[in-house]
């Protein structure tokens, strides 16, 4: 048991512990940093598996970007956490066996498995640079579809989200800009009138 | 020239169809006169190709047709097709059911003037006229038999058009329930074809009959059956439900409750004539067993003797015109029995045109009685309806086989051909045969007497407006006694005696009594008629004229007392052999107690109890419950998800 | 390697194609006023004729591999795009009417459609898990977002998130399944890993993986029991979007199982075959047994969804050539079919009207003769009943299962059949011989009224002569 497989269980470890702290803390805030420790502990094994573009990539996207943003919105609604819960001692036991006989099972299989891990790459390699080699190569494909479900879930949360309700009161500065004299003032001409 | 021939072919089948579809689908929208016009315009049109597709065949000598039109479907090497077999047969009576069928459509304006379902009459007699063609001109017994039932449905809709009426719905639930008995049979039949011949394409079966021939089938164990005769018979049973032969003969005398007499004749010139034509067609297998031709034969002896004496005491016009019918298709049967297939479709088509006249004449006179249908009540006739008597007179001779008459040349070169056959059974039905004539003479006159002379028996207010019919009701009359006349002197030459069917016909060489009757005795048809005077039928046939203006004209008062002192056998024959009241009582009663029996206690408690309602009402509670589980919670369907992917798991993993 | 990236390139031009005109006419909304919006609709609609051309023109007998082997075309790939443009084509058609009643006549349905026929035929091309799941990813994140496109229903909405919960967690699950593969075989490339199959010594492994893979193939047909969102987005979902929903999506599930388990893992047949079968057949049985309990005819053809999936699914695993056409055959049919079942809804339904009740269907052949009949001719044909083609495609599936030596299958699914033939025929009761609570006749345009007809009529006509496309499925599924 070499110094890679203590840093790899120790991660690992805190993985697996912060995964499920996400789903069992009561408040949505903490879910959050909890999850933000499950990716960095998963960016950290991604490391030892001499994936580091990936695992900056991981960081700097979920953890620096998504999360982030997440945060925001979780901070921002007002979510009854009570209301949620209330089932929850009701279908843990349930849960539980469903995981255990889940966890069984797998464990039976996964076990069978023997996969040779990959020989190490040379001192000068760059996996940064190999990546991009297949990714706009071999890959090119699948990458461009990536590309599309990007747009579309920008196009899908946009048509979601947007909506001009009919008595919102926003300005509209170009109309403001435009305005004439004639448009505000009328000139009324009346007679004078006797007071009573 | 096939190609332009095939278009013909499928016109002439699509044109009524068309006209049905219109006439019944869009009945309210083209109103009465649309829907008479568009459907007679459709028969016509097939009318017309049918007379230049006769001509092409059987008088240019042009090239018969087999081809199919569109595969339906190929189901393990077996095709079903739609196509078209076009000989000399085909032609023959494609002619005679469009013609026939055109004189029906333009008969139906007049005699349907007043009935509100005047549309739904239209459709459905173009579509018989479809159904029928479908019929002759298939080149496979698949379409065959949807000809088959197609003609068998829309006959249940004819006879059942007055739907309101019980008596019309009893008798169309009967002639439906007769012919499935012999539909039952015919299905076997094909069925036995297709198992022993691999196919069900007519030109294939055919070729194949050398192999088939001989072999054996063990129905029940330790007996061996001979293929053919099982096929044979089998494919005959069908006749006789369509053909209406003895024992299954009982529906179509209560076929009359249909409209007179347009639906009556349907039945009873085109309809009933399938089953002789598919035995003609079928010629090639039945002319390998003996067995199914000396079955036959004596079917048909019987059918044409004993329906001819229940012709004798009914008073019903319609009735006796049905049982003459019946009588006939008995004459036609023994042709095909004694292998005179020739002289059998001869005869049915002879038969066609005089048979149509009697009926249209009965309806005519039944219109102009205000449909009275009891011939005590007529009498006289002939003053107030000339046209119609003399028709009647031609049709009624024609009928009766007197020389030179279409009748006499088909049903002499039958009772010829008998008279010739060899078969087990041939001279009992040569004995029925010549019996029958005389029976026929008597009962057609009997029935042509009472009508249009004697007495006036009819009441004041009827006598008052009796005139003759309209001219539509009239001019198909007319157009079909000529035919009557003249068509048995121009084709028995041809039809019976020569080579006029060609290869549509096949007759073994020891079997082929009409090529032995057409060199030792057939001299022409002039000859053929001045021979009847020597003693024979023809005088029999007098006889039975004489017998029927004595008994009936002169001397009234003795049938009554026949009927008096021969009450038994006056009993047994009104009451038609007791074969309806056997049929009640034995098959009837008998399987209305079984089940009864079977409705109490299978149906009711174990089928609908347990099976139907059982079953219903556990699949509605497992449906009720099931539907419980769609709770609409997110986490339940999660949660089911999770539960099949361990199962499955757990059955396929580990 | 430029060379060979863009070496046959034209046989993706229908997807180019597709992709460039989306995007286009994403733009081209931008500027278009309300009353000008009928012009995305026409673009759309020419989008898909002119892919539907394009993808007829490259019809062939051949199979190429492009793009480093993640695109394959082959006949089988070229006819089911054909069904998928065909499908949406009369998608939007049915639904023009519907969404403009009811103001979510968007830019975005159309554009969100294209880009799911897009992921279709991503789908459907895929020779790599890899473009498999992200066409499915496609054309899922498209559905979701079009279920909740009707805003101000609190249905809607609610249907789109749990399809949305439920499709991540299939999603996820087929990745599983799509690695354990991968690390087995080394290999994203179906081709590749269908030939390394035969080398893998460990079965159970393969089996683990197959199981994950199945759930989610059969999340996305919605076989019991991953069937439970199908039911609620149907009902959810305004009927144009069920509409697309249930009809050109089924075409791409279809093409992924015969991708998946046909094109990669026919090796291990005998082990996705029993997997199947308990799919298939509790598919019919809930499928047919629940919709006899609805009330409300979407989610009742929702459940005859279910158990039309089940039927689909018997030939496939026959694991037969034979079977494989059939099943080609009952997917584009079932299509058609269902098509034309929704299509009856659209019309039925008006404005501030959902004609989703069983009720609403009492007495319609007083109401609109012609309509009934339509309907009659798509219940039978559902029910299985001669000469609609129906009929046929179950007659084909049973013979495959039939000649698999399943006869016990064969024999359970026709018990399921009649059993699914009273809520068919329940529809007819309806129809004719009970009385209309409402006596105004259907109104409806008359393009939808020719569309319709077609529609429902292609159903007796594809009954009547059946054997060019049962022949046309044979051929391609051959090559």
């Amino acid at each position: 048991m070499g110094f890679e497989n203590i840093v790899f269980y120790v991660f690992a470890g805190i993985m697996v512990f912060s995964a499920l702290m996400v789903i069992t803390v009561k408040n949505p805030v903490q879910a959050a940093l909890f999850l933000v420790l499950t990716f960095f502990s998963c960016a950290a094994i991604w490391m030892l598996l001499e994936a580091e573009f990936l695992a900056i990539a991981l960081v700097l996207v979920y953890v620096g970007a998504v999360m982030v943003l997440f945060l925001f919105v979780v901070m921002m609604l007002d979510i009854n956490v009570a209301r949620m819960r209330a089932a929850f001692m009701q279908y843990l036991p349930i849960g539980i066996a469903v995981l255990v006989t889940m966890a069984v099972m797998m464990f039976m299989v996964v076990n069978q498995i023997h996969i040779d891990a990959p020989g190490r790459a040379a001192a000068n390699y760059n996996n940064t640079r190999e990546l991009g080699l297949v990714l706009y190569t071999v890959y090119v494909y699948p990458f461009e579809i990536a590309a599309v479900i990007l747009l579309v879930a920008i196009i899908a949360a946009i048509a979601l989200t947007l909506r001009r309700r009919p008595n919102t009161k926003h300005q509209n500065p170009d109309l403001q800009i435009a305005v004439k004299r004639d448009d505000r003032i009328r000139m009324v001409k009346m007679d004078t009138e006797e007071k009573k | 020239m096939t190609d332009n021939m095939q278009n013909i072919y499928l016109w002439i089948v699509l044109a009524p169809l068309i006209g049905a579809i219109i006439a019944g689908l869009f009945g309210h929208k083209v109103g009465r006169a649309g829907a008479h016009w568009v459907t007679i315009i459709g028969v016509a049109i097939s009318c017309v190709l049918s007379i230049y597709v006769f001509k092409h065949i059987n008088i240019d000598g042009g090239a018969t047709f087999n081809g199919s039109i569109y595969t339906w479907m190929v189901v393990d090497g077996l095709r079903l097709e739609v196509g078209f077999l076009v000989d000399q047969l085909t032609s023959m009576m494609m002619v005679v059911v469009t013609f026939v069928s055109l004189m029906v459509h333009i008969y139906t304006i007049g005699y349907m003037k007043e009935d509100p379902g005047y549309q739904r009459f239209f459709s459905y007699i173009s579509l018989f006229t479809f159904s029928m063609l479908m019929l002759i001109m298939a080149n496979n017994f698949m379409q065959l038999f949807f000809g088959w039932e197609a003609v068998g449905l829309v006959s249940y809709l004819l006879i059942g058009f007055w739907y309101t009426r019980d008596t019309a719905i009893y008798a169309n639930m009967k002639a439906f329930l007769v012919n499935r008995v012999g539909d039952f049979g015919f299905l076997l039949g094909i069925a036995g074809v297709l198992m022993y011949f691999g196919s069900l394409d007519y030109a294939t079966v055919f070729a194949g009959v050398g192999e088939v021939n001989g072999q054996t089938m063990e129905i029940i164990p330790g007996s061996q059956w001979s293929v053919m005769t099982v096929i044979c018979i089998s494919l005959f049973i069908g006749a006789m439900g369509k053909s209406a032969q003895v024992p299954l003969h009982v529906w179509l005398p209560d076929s009359m409750e249909g409209p007179t007499p347009i639906s009556a004749l349907i039945h009873a010139a085109t309809m009933v004539t399938a089953g002789i034509f598919m035995v003609t067609r079928m010629s090639p297998l039945f002319e390998f067993s003996e067995t199914a031709l000396s079955f036959v034969l004596v079917i048909g002896a019987i059918t044409a003797l004993f329906m001819g004496f229940l012709g004798l005491v009914q008073n019903d016009i319609k009735r006796v015109v049905a049982y003459s019918t019946l009588s006939q298709l008995g004459y036609m049967t023994v042709a095909l029995g004694a292998s005179a297939y020739a002289a059998g479709v001869f005869h049915l088509m002879t038969h066609a045109f005089f048979k149509a006249l009697l009926f249209l004449g009965a309806g005519s006179v039944i219109i102009a009685m205000h449909h009275e249908q009891d011939m005590r009540k007529m009498g006289g006739l002939r003053k107030y309806m000339p046209f119609t008597w003399i028709t009647s007179l031609v049709g009624s001779l024609a009928l009766i086989g007197a020389p030179f008459f279409a009748g006499f040349y088909s049903k002499d070169s039958i009772i010829l051909a008998v008279q010739k056959s060899q078969l087990a059974g041939s001279s009992f039905a040569y004995f029925a045969v010549l019996a029958g004539v005389f029976i026929t003479a008597l009962y057609s006159f009997r029935m042509y007497f009472l009508v249009f002379h004697g007495k006036e028996r009819m009441d004041e207010h009827t006598r008052e407006h009796l005139h003759e019919t309209d001219k539509v009701v009239w001019v198909p009359l007319v157009l079909l006694a000529i035919p009557s006349v003249v068509i048995g002197a121009i084709f028995v030459g041809d039809m019976a005696f020569g080579d006029f069917f060609g290869k549509a016909i096949f007759v073994l060489p020891e079997h082929d009594v009409l090529g032995q009757l057409s060199k030792d005795f057939f001299h022409g048809w002039f000859s053929m008629g001045l021979h009847a005077f020597v003693p024979g039928p023809a005088w029999l046939a007098a006889a039975g004229v004489g017998v029927a203006w004595f008994l009936y004209m002169k001397r009234p008062d003795i049938p009554e007392w026949f009927e008096q002192k021969l009450s038994f056998v006056h009993k047994v024959l009104v009451n038609k052999y007791y074969a309806d009241k056997f049929n009640e009582v034995f098959f009837a009663a008998g399987s209305v107690g079984i089940g009864k029996a079977l409705w109490k206690f299978g149906d009711e408690k174990l089928i609908d109890g347990l099976v139907v309602n059982g079953s219903a009402k556990a699949v509605g509670y497992v449906s009720s419950v099931v539907r419980h589980v769609q709770t609409g919670y997110l986490y339940h369907y999660a949660f089911a998800m999770i539960i099949g992917l361990i199962v499955l798991m757990g059955l396929f993993v580990l | 390697m430029t060379a060979t990236l863009l070496t046959n390139l034209h046989l993706a031009t229908p997807e180019i194609f597709i992709l460039s005109m989306a995007s286009i006419i994403l733009v081209v909304d931008l500027f278009l006023t309300e009353n000008n919006r009928y012009i995305t609709y026409l673009l759309s609609q020419f989008t898909l004729v002119v892919a539907f051309l394009l993808t007829l023109n490259l019809f062939s007998g051949d199979t190429f591999y492009i793009f480093s082997q993640t695109f394959v075309s082959d006949p089988m790939s070229s006819i089911l795009k054909l069904g998928v443009y065909f499908a949406t084509f009369v998608t939007f058609l049915y639904s023009k009417d519907y969404l403009i009643q009811r103001n979510i006549f968007s830019g975005e349905y159309f554009v969100l459609g294209l880009f799911a026929v897009l992921g279709m035929m991503i789908m459907i091309s895929a020779s790599s898990f890899l473009t498999l799941y992200l066409g499915l990813e496609l054309l899922s994140l498209c559905l979701y977002a079009m279920v909740a496109l009707q805003r101000d229903s609190s249905v809607a909405s609610e249907s789109a998130m749990k399809y949305f919960v439920l499709g991540a967690i299939a999603s996820g699950m087929l990745l599983y399944g799509m690695s354990m593969l991968y690390g087995v075989t080394g290999s994203l490339d179906i081709q590749i890993v269908s030939q390394q199959l035969g080398a893998v010594t460990n079965k159970t492994i393969l089996a683990f993986g197959l199981v994950f893979i199945i759930v989610g193939v059969a999340f996305k047909l919605g076989a019991v029991p991953f069937h439970m969102w199908v039911p609620d987005v149907y009902q959810g979902s305004p009927t144009a979007v069920t509409i697309f929903i249930a009809t050109a999506p089924k075409i791409a599930a279809f093409a992924m199982l015969m991708r998946l388990l046909v094109g990669g893992l026919l090796e291990i047949h005998a082990q996705w075959q029993g997997i199947l079968i308990i799919l298939a057949v509790s598919s019919m049985a809930i499928g047919n047994i629940v919709a006899i309990a609805q009330t409300n005819i979407k989610r009742m053809l929702a459940y005859s969804t279910i158990s039309h999936i089940g039927f689909l699914m018997l030939g496939v695993l026959s694991g037969t050539a034979e079977g494989f056409a059939a099943s080609m055959f009952y997917t584009l049919t079932y299509v058609l079919m269902s098509m034309a079942s929704f299509g009856a809804v659209i019309i039925m339904s008006r404005k501030g009207f959902e004609a989703d009740k069983l009720d609403d269907y009492k007495g319609l052949n007083q109401r609109s003769p012609w309509l009934a009949l339509m309907m009659l001719f798509i219940m039978f044909s559902m029910a299985g009943v001669p000469p609609f083609v129906g009929f046929w495609a179950k007659l084909s599936v049973l013979k495959a299962v039939v000649s698999a030596d399943l006869l016990w299958l064969a024999i359970v699914a026709v018990v399921f059949s009649i059993i699914g033939a009273f809520y068919y025929l329940r529809i007819i009761k309806l129809m004719y011989f009970d009385k209309a609570e409402v006596s105004e006749p259907i109104e409806c345009a008359i393009d939808l009224r020719w569309v319709f007809s077609l529609n429902a009529g292609l159903i007796l006509l594809i009954g009547l002569m059946p054997e060019s496309l049962l022949a046309l499925c044979k051929q391609v599924v051959m090559s």
